[in-house]
Order: C-alpha cells, then structure tokens, then sequence
C-alpha cells in the first residue's frame, strides 16, 4: 500500500513535468500495466470492480490519443479500485462469518 | 458477558472431543452440519416475519407486502411466462440433427426440476438444471444455449412448469460437496463491490424494506420459481441472470451464467429453501 500511495503521490506531483526528467510515454504505460496487474489479481480472486477493466481500457484510449494527464489519472482510479478489491477480498474472507445475521 | 465466551469455548471444545472420540474424520456428518444452518436461516425470517407462512416465501417478495401481492395475483392471472413455456416445450422435444431430443437426456418427461440442483460426487461440482439442459445438447453433437436469457431460460421454463409442486430437498453428503456449500455460504454473506454489501445485507437485513422503486425479497425462497419474467427484462431470464444483476448493482464484476460461482451459491441458496416446492417460472416486476 505504502508503495502505491508513493507512486501515486509521484505521479501526482509531475504531469508536467514529466516530460523534461524521462520520455514522456514511459510513466503512462507503466501505470497502467499497473493497473492491470492489480485487476488480474483481485479478479482471480473473484472480487474484481465493476468498472475497473473499463477505466482501463478507457485509459489505453486516452494514452492513444496523447491525452496522457487523462490517461494517468483513468489509470490510477483503476489501480487504487482494484487495490481496494483485493483489500476487500482479505478482509470478506476473514470476517465473512462475522456477518451472518442472528 | 466473558462467561457466556468460556461457556461456549467449553461446550465447543466438548462438541469437538466427542466427535473426535466418537467418530473418525472421514465420517462427519455433513447433512447434520448443514441442517442446523437452514433451521437457523429459517428461524431468522420466521422471527423478522412472524405473520408469514413458510409455504409463502416461495413467492417472493409478494409474500411481505399486500399490495404488492394483490398486483402481481392479477399479473399472475395471464401469465407473461406463458409462450416461453410454450417455447420451452417445442425445443425440449425437437430433435437435434443426431435424431435425438432434449427429451432423450431427462427422464420422467423432463418433470425433474427438484432433482436439481445437485452435487455430483463423480466430477466434483455443482450440476444445475440449465447446465444439465447445456450438456445434453453437447453431448449430442448441438451448441450450448447461451447464457442468461433466450432459449435456455425457455427450456428450463417448461422443465420446471411442468415439476410445479416438487419438493426441495437438496443433500450434502461429502466433503467436497460441504466445500461447494461453504463457498457458496462465503459467496452470500461475503461484501463485494463498490457499495461494499453482502446479498445477506439486503435480502436477509433489508428484505421487507424499500430501496428506490423496491421492496427488497427475503433470501429464503429466492431460488424456488426461477426462471423469471420479469418486467424490467421484457423477457424470460434464468436465476443467474438475477444474480448479474444483484452484482452489476453493487459495482461487482459479475459472472458468466453456470460458472462456479453462481452454481455454488445457487446450491447454497437452494438448500437453505430445503423444505418449500418449486413453482417456477414466475412472474416479477
Ligand atoms: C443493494 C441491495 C442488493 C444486494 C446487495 C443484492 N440484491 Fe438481490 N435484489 C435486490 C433488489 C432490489 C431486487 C428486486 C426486488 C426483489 O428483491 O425481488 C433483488 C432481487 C433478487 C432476486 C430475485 C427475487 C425474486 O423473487 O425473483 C434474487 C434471487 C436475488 N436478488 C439474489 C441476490 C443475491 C444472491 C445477491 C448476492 C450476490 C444479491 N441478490 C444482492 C437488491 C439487492
């Protein structure tokens, strides 16, 4: 989580920036393999968002047409989703009996 | 308060020494294990609703509220299903290019809705009706029906209109068939999605409530008269197309029609209806 938060508060602070310091496109894809990466696992664990593969794909477009600040921003909605689905995996998996109505 | 933990840590750790002292492993009893949660299941809906008869929770959410049920015994008196069961009746018995039916694959005339679903102890998984009507036609050479609504949902339609009456009684009666269950268990009171909620949340905690448009159904009944016209869909749609939507409502990714999931929480609910009929298909807004 603290490495997430990192990353996002990084990508945050350089849209601008950004394409001074590195080639412009390398921080784009990678938040969005990112993003990718985290969807598979939360659906592999069967708790993957409704939206999540659609922010994605609408961050690839965005990518696509050079809208890179829209892009980052699809993409790190769709990671910070899927962080918070696999979050919620591990929590239902341990406390979903708690939850049973007496 | 800390008594009642350490009386119950000791009639817990007594239950767990007899069955250790009394029986080997392999032998738990797992229909036993499965009967205490469904007299619980139904304990909970017979105290929130103490005016309800158990027959009528195979009705659905029409058995909470009058008004509602007085509207739907009139949407009930020409049945929306009608021609899908009409349909469902001629695809159950044409015959597929190999010369052989639907009807070639079930016996009893295909009346066998409450042989379903159940855990096949062979191949280690839940088979339900619309998957057994998809495995016919597969061994037989046809394409599976898809998912959800359409010809599938007609078929199962006709099969379970005509087993109108058939008792629920599913078994659990191994250990690999208790782990469907309990998935399924998890999968029913387990939060996901966006919102964060469980099915028990709304259709155990909320049922009888109002949420926009709709009063939300109790669980015990939920699986009895599927599949569903439904006035929203315009048309017939199997059970696991309820349960897309109950996901997709809840911002969940849902699942595909017959995939593991849905069987085993369809197996999980079905058992905890153990004891109503099946009277499907059924009309619902
Ligand atoms: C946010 C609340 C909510 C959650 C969570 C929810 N549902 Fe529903 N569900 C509804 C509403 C509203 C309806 C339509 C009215 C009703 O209950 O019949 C409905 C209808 C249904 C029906 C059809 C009932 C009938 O009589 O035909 C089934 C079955 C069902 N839900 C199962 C589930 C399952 C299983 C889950 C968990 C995967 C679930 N629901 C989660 C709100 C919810």
């Amino acid at each position: 989580m603290k490495k997430v938060l990192l990353l996002l508060s990084m990508v945050a602070l350089m849209p601008s920036g950004a394409g001074v310091l590195a080639a412009p496109a390398a921080a784009a894809p990678g938040l969005i393999e990112q993003a990718e990466a985290a969807r598979k696992e939360a659906d592999a664990l069967g708790f993957e968002w409704r939206d999540t593969s659609k922010l994605i794909k609408s961050a690839k477009e965005a990518l696509d047409k050079g809208q890179k600040e829209e892009s980052d921003k699809l993409a790190s909605l769709a990671l910070l989703q899927s962080k918070a689905a696999i979050a919620q995996a591990k929590s239902t998996a341990k406390n979903w009996k708690m939850m049973i109505p007496k | 308060m800390k008594k009642t933990i350490q009386r119950r840590l000791l009639t817990g750790a007594l239950v767990l020494m007899t069955a250790l002292v009394t029986k080997p492993a392999h032998a738990v009893n797992y229909q036993a294990l499965v009967d205490a949660d469904v007299k619980k299941f139904q304990g909970y809906f017979r105290k929130e609703f103490p005016d309800v008869k158990f027959e009528d929770y195979g009705d659905g959410v029409y058995a909470l509220d009058e008004d509602a049920r007085k509207q739907w015994k009139e949407m009930e008196e020409f049945p929306p299903y009608e021609l899908d069961v009409e349909a469902g009746k001629a695809l159950f018995n044409k015959p597929f290019a190999n010369g052989k039916s639907l009807a070639s694959c079930f016996p009893n005339g295909g009346a066998v809705r409450g042989n379903y679903p159940y855990f096949d102890e062979k191949r280690k998984q839940v088979v339900t009706l619309e998957m057994a009507i998809n495995e016919c036609r597969v061994a037989n050479g046809e394409k599976p029906y898809p998912g959800f609504k359409g010809d599938l949902a007609k078929v199962s339609a006709y099969m379970a209109y005509i087993s109108r009456g058939q008792k629920i009684d599913v078994k659990v009666k191994s250990a690999a068939a208790y782990k469907a269950y309990m998935k399924g268990k998890a999968f029913f009171y387990g939060k996901r999605g966006q919102l964060n909620m469980s099915c028990s949340g709304c259709h155990m905690e909320y049922a009888g409530r109002h949420l926009r448009a709709e009063i939300m159904s109790p669980a015990l009944g939920h699986t009895t008269h599927f599949p569903v016209f439904r006035s929203k869909w315009g048309e017939i749609g199997t059970l696991h197309k309820r349960y897309e939507g109950c996901n997709d409502n809840i911002g969940a990714k849902p699942f595909e029609e017959q995939s593991e999931e849905y069987r085993d929480l369809e197996f999980f609910q079905t058992i905890m209806s153990n004891g109503l009929k099946f009277n499907g298909p059924a009309a619902r807004k």
